[in-house]
């Protein structure tokens, strides 16, 4: 009985499991049946995605960017080169902390503070995931050291060799090639046509910036297959690089370290080039700098550069506006002449001032007892005012400002290099615009002798007084006079036609005569000249003599207590006569005399060319 | 049974019992050479998915070399020898788990491991092993229907020892133990009515238990639903194991050519995503085979279940059928991203010595309880 009951039982529980386990295998096998669907969505209809997506993970196209062009000398003399300099890097994708691996990098004293400093004001997300970021520039020996002993610590970081750029001559071309920097997001965003990476060093200024484009090359690539953490495992395929061209400087090294030396550190701006091609043969403008620390191949203090009051970053010679004073005046005269309002016998008084009329404001010339009888021959050797007060008046602003123009006044000029300004070559118009006013005949009168609203770049100087020299020709100033193999060629910029050629010999013999005549401005140069040069001098008011009870000197006395109040000292002027290879223009900041001190400076180059190009 | 004996009976009668035959040797050829082909196809997956480590395969090696001994073994055991000591191991096994979570031992993340100086093991893999067995053997211990206070022992049993694995803490292991003791429950004829009820009291109490997931398991469970919004964490081995299958296409990359297991892009590839190894290098056609030898695995279990000797033998076969046919279906789930990551190894394959072990002496026992010729 009970056995009969147990084989009941026995049936019934192995009834029960049977169906339960057909339940349970038929559950699983729905549930089953979902990962199996999927794993044929995976392998067979989805599978061209993941293979694709499988291969971005681990083919990367690697940018390999060629070595950035020379900089040399017209000789084959380098003057910029490129040198090794290790960089600590990082992967940004790879790195799930970033701020904690700095932390932990300046922890083990691998990076310090400054060097660090650099990266935190960089935008990291920007940019695509395999790249890779310097986080510290010019590893030494010792940090390198450091890191490779914990470098497991992080695997995203790396030291990877860079091509820094060194100029070898240090500070004495420091504005013509200007200085690479790390590229900025806006530099980035805005370059059309080159996809510039992170981290990479583009020229800011000088020749750097403008001739970038050449000078940075062809980017190339290679396709390498990497680990999970961005490791190389092989390389699969490479696109060599464009290498950088080489840039070939017309200046002239001598030269640039005379008038460097000339300058002496002071504020002021020289550029000398050849009037017959507008290549420039030494450009300084003080104070300058040494481009090796803005390119971190040199250590000093950035700080001091960036923050200098006195802007050494700031490139006088082309970007700075002063007011041109007496060296304008034998454009005025040339535009008498022309218009034949004066001619070379037109005589005036000159009783040391000029007045619109007889109860008017007196506009004083510099000598006080002014220069008596005086043409035009006279009024430029003796640089008097009161002539070409007399003579822009006559010749009313319209016909002053349509005729500077011709000259390159208040227009760029052009020239290679970065930042350039236009100077003001004030009329009518631009006062109503800039100022707010209506144009005074006394405005004119200011312009006469290069002082009031007209400012110019010592740049826009050189050329025009070039064109007296080429007796009409100005060519585009060039500091770059080969690419590569591609020699680049003289280019006109403006052509003055309508002047006599008897009228540009006299004008020339008169400024020849500013340093040949006893009368002249610039006798002073008789005793150290070496060539015959033709030249102008001139004296930039700071503050106008405006105060009519006190005499000229106690006036003047008074001001120049204050250095930064003291006079502009200008000086243009070529060389040698016959036959001019140099324009020469010097500003001197504060200098306060045109003769005495820009003057010299200018003969000193001339002499220098000639003696080193004969 | 027809009229036609089997094959190794047949030999038997033909020859003489004296006669060795393979039969007798490995009890059940198939299931055995089935489970061989897979250790050695796993220890060379193994190879490729360690970054080519021979001193990984080694040590697999020798685990399974153990395990298979320990397999062949107890294959020799009569049920009857064994059947009652379940119930007094599991209470060992229960002790094992209290003990790793009062003593952990050093060196390991999570309290799963009890040293013994010349070897380590998780007591988790022996209990889901013994819970079943024991189950079981508590629920056929003799001839009467279970009773109420049966089921209740059985379950608290069940609870107990996967609330302690949880608190290790290794959800995955949990769910596997929680899955390994209902199994023999389920089959044994637990009462629908209160599985029922007590299904509805999980799913209301739900939230409860949401809420006491430590908030990285949470986390993995999110990432499943929304792998992609995650891709550098958790998001990132779901997405890099899919990544590796679906570029195995059918044909697979070959072996050692899966870029994704060379490269390291697939994490944890020795361990719980060595499926997407086998995936990326051999393609749906070799996880078809693969899934093909597991299939003739199970099919061998259940059939050695179906006609084995006694009600304890029949149950606690299946059951270790079922939690092998489980645990495979969670761990390809995880790794196509059909289930959470729960920390699920492959059975067999998967780098892990206890679990290789636990396996192995699993088909052991399966073996000893097939029904056959005495000799």
């Amino acid at each position: 009985m009970s056995e009969f009951l147990n084989l009941d039982r026995e049936k019934e529980a192995q009834t029960k499991r049977t169906n339960r386990s057909t339940f349970l295998l038929v559950l699983v096998g729905l549930f089953g049946f979902i990962t199996l669907f999927q794993l044929v969505k995976l392998t067979v209809l989805d599978s061209g995605l993941y293979t694709t997506i499988s291969d971005e993970n681990r083919i990367v196209r690697v940018p390999i960017y060629p070595s950035r062009g020379l900089i040399k000398l017209s000789n084959g003399e380098i003057v910029t080169e490129n040198i090794v300099s290790q960089a600590l890097t990082i992967s940004p994708s790879k790195t799930k902390d970033i701020e904690q691996t700095l932390k932990e990098l300046k922890e083990n004293l691998i990076i310090n503070e400054k060097q660090l400093l650099a990266y935190k004001e960089k935008s990291i997300d920007k940019k695509s995931k395999y790249e890779r970021v310097v986080i510290a520039e010019n590893l030494s020996q010792q940090q390198i050291a450091r890191f490779s002993v914990e470098s497991d610590r992080w695997p995203s970081l790396s030291i990877e060799a860079r091509l820094m750029r060194f100029n070898l001559s240090g500070p004495i071309f420091s504005h013509v090639l200007g200085y690479v920097g790390q590229i900025s997001l806006e530099e980035i965003e805005d370059s059309i046509n080159f996809s510039y990476p992170l981290s990479f060093q583009i020229g800011k200024s000088g020749v750097e910036k403008s001739y970038e484009e050449q000078m940075r090359g062809g980017v190339g690539y290679k396709t390498i297959e990497v680990d999970v953490h961005g490791k190389e495992i092989r390389e699969l395929t490479r696109v060599i690089p464009k290498k950088g061209s080489d840039i070939y400087l017309t200046l002239d090294k001598d030269l640039q370290e005379l008038a460097r030396n000339e300058l002496a550190g002071r504020k002021g701006a020289i550029v000398a080039l050849d009037p017959n091609t507008g290549f420039i043969k030494a450009l300084v403008s003080g104070p300058d700098f040494n481009p090796n620390i803005l390119n971190k191949t040199e250590i000093g203090d950035l700080d001091i550069i960036l923050n200098d009051l006195e802007s050494p970053l700031f490139n006088r010679a082309i970007s700075g506006s002063y007011p041109p004073a007496s060296t304008i005046k034998p454009f005025i005269g040339l535009l008498g002449l022309k218009e034949g309002e004066i001619d070379w016998n037109t005589t005036i008084e000159d009783e040391g001032f000029f007045q619109l009329n007889e109860e008017g404001r007196k506009y004083r010339g510099w000598k006080e007892e002014g220069h008596g009888q005086v043409n035009l021959t006279k009024s430029i050797i003796e640089s008097s005012d009161v002539f070409f007060y007399q003579l822009a008046t006559q010749l009313t602003v319209d016909r002053i400002a349509i005729f500077l123009k011709k000259f390159g006044f208040g227009l760029k000029t052009g020239v290679d290099l970065y930042a350039e300004a236009e100077g003001i070559l004030p009329d009518r118009k631009w006062k109503l615009g800039a100022i707010g006013e209506s144009w005074f005949v006394g405005d004119t009168v200011n312009i006469g002798i290069g002082q009031g609203y007209i400012s110019s770049t010592p740049l826009q100087l050189a050329l025009a007084v070039s064109s007296i020299a080429t007796r009409g020709k100005i060519y585009k100033p060039k500091v770059v006079s080969k690419v590569e193999e591609e020699i680049i060629e003289k280019e006109i910029f403006l052509e003055i036609n309508s002047i006599k050629e008897s009228d540009w010999e006299k004008l020339e013999s008169s400024m020849v005569s500013v340093i040949s005549d006893w009368r002249g401005t610039a006798f002073n140069l008789t005793e150290i000249a070496k060539n015959k040069i033709a030249g102008k001098t001139g004296t930039a008011q700071i503050k106008s003599l405006t105060d009519e009870e006190l005499t000229v000197k106690e006036e003047y006395e008074d001001i120049r207590q204050e250095v930064s109040n003291r006079d502009h000292a200008l000086f243009v002027g070529y060389g040698p006569i016959p036959e001019p290879k140099l324009t020469v223009v010097v500003i001197v900041e504060n200098g306060e005399s045109g003769s005495a001190i820009a003057a010299p400076i200018a003969q000193r180059l001339i002499d220098k060319y000639l003696s080193k190009n004969n | 049974m027809s009229n036609k004996a089997p094959l190794d009976y047949q030999l038997n009668t033909s020859f003489g019992t004296r006669k060795f035959t393979l039969s007798k040797l490995l009890i059940d050829p198939i299931l055995v050479f089935s489970l061989l082909t897979i250790l050695i196809f796993g220890l060379f997956v193994l190879f490729s998915a360690s970054g080519q480590t021979v001193v990984m395969v080694m040590k697999q090696s020798i685990y399974v070399a153990i395990g298979l001994f320990l397999m062949f073994f107890i294959s020799r055991l009569d049920q009857s020898v064994y059947k009652s000591f379940f119930m007094h191991l599991f209470w060992f096994g229960l002790i094992l788990l209290v003990w790793v979570l009062l003593f952990p031992a050093e060196g390991y993340k999570t309290d799963r491991w009890i040293d013994l100086g010349f070897i380590s093991f998780q007591p988790s893999e022996v209990i889901r092993l013994l819970l079943p067995l024991a189950a079981a053997s508590y629920l056929t211990r003799n001839q009467k229907r279970n009773t109420i206070k049966d089921w209740v022992v059985v379950l608290v049993a069940i609870l107990s020892s996967s609330f302690l694995i949880f608190k290790q803490p290794d959800l995955g292991t949990a769910l596997i133990v929680l899955a390994s003791g209902c199994i023999p429950v389920f089959l044994a004829g637990f009462p629908l009515l209160i599985l029922i009820i007590l299904m509805m009291v999980v799913i209301v109490s739900s939230p409860l238990l949401w809420a006491s997931l430590t908030p990285y398991m949470q986390q993995r469970v999110i990432t499943l639903f929304n792998p992609e919004s995650d891709l550098l964490g958790a998001g990132w081995n779901i997405s890099q194991s899919k990544t590796a299958i679906g570029s195995g296409g059918f044909w697979g990359k070959g072996y050692l050519n899966g870029t994704q297991s060379q490269l390291d892009f697939i994490p944890e590839s020795h361990s719980d995503f060595i499926f997407s190894v086998i995936g990326e290098e051999f393609g749906f056609l070799g996880i078809l085979l693969l899934l093909m030898l597991y299939g003739i695995i199970l099919y061998r279990v259940f059939k050695i279940a179906l006609n084995s000797s006694t009600e304890f033998s029949r149950l606690a076969a299946t059951s270790i059928g079922f939690i092998f046919l489980i645990y495979i279906w969670i761990n390809v789930s995880m790794t196509v991203g059909t289930l959470p990551v729960v920390g699920v190894p492959l059975p067999l394959i998967s780098q892990g010595g206890t679990s290789i072990l636990i396996h192995l002496v699993a088909f052991g026992f399966v073996l000893s309880m097939k029904r056959r010729q005495t000799w």
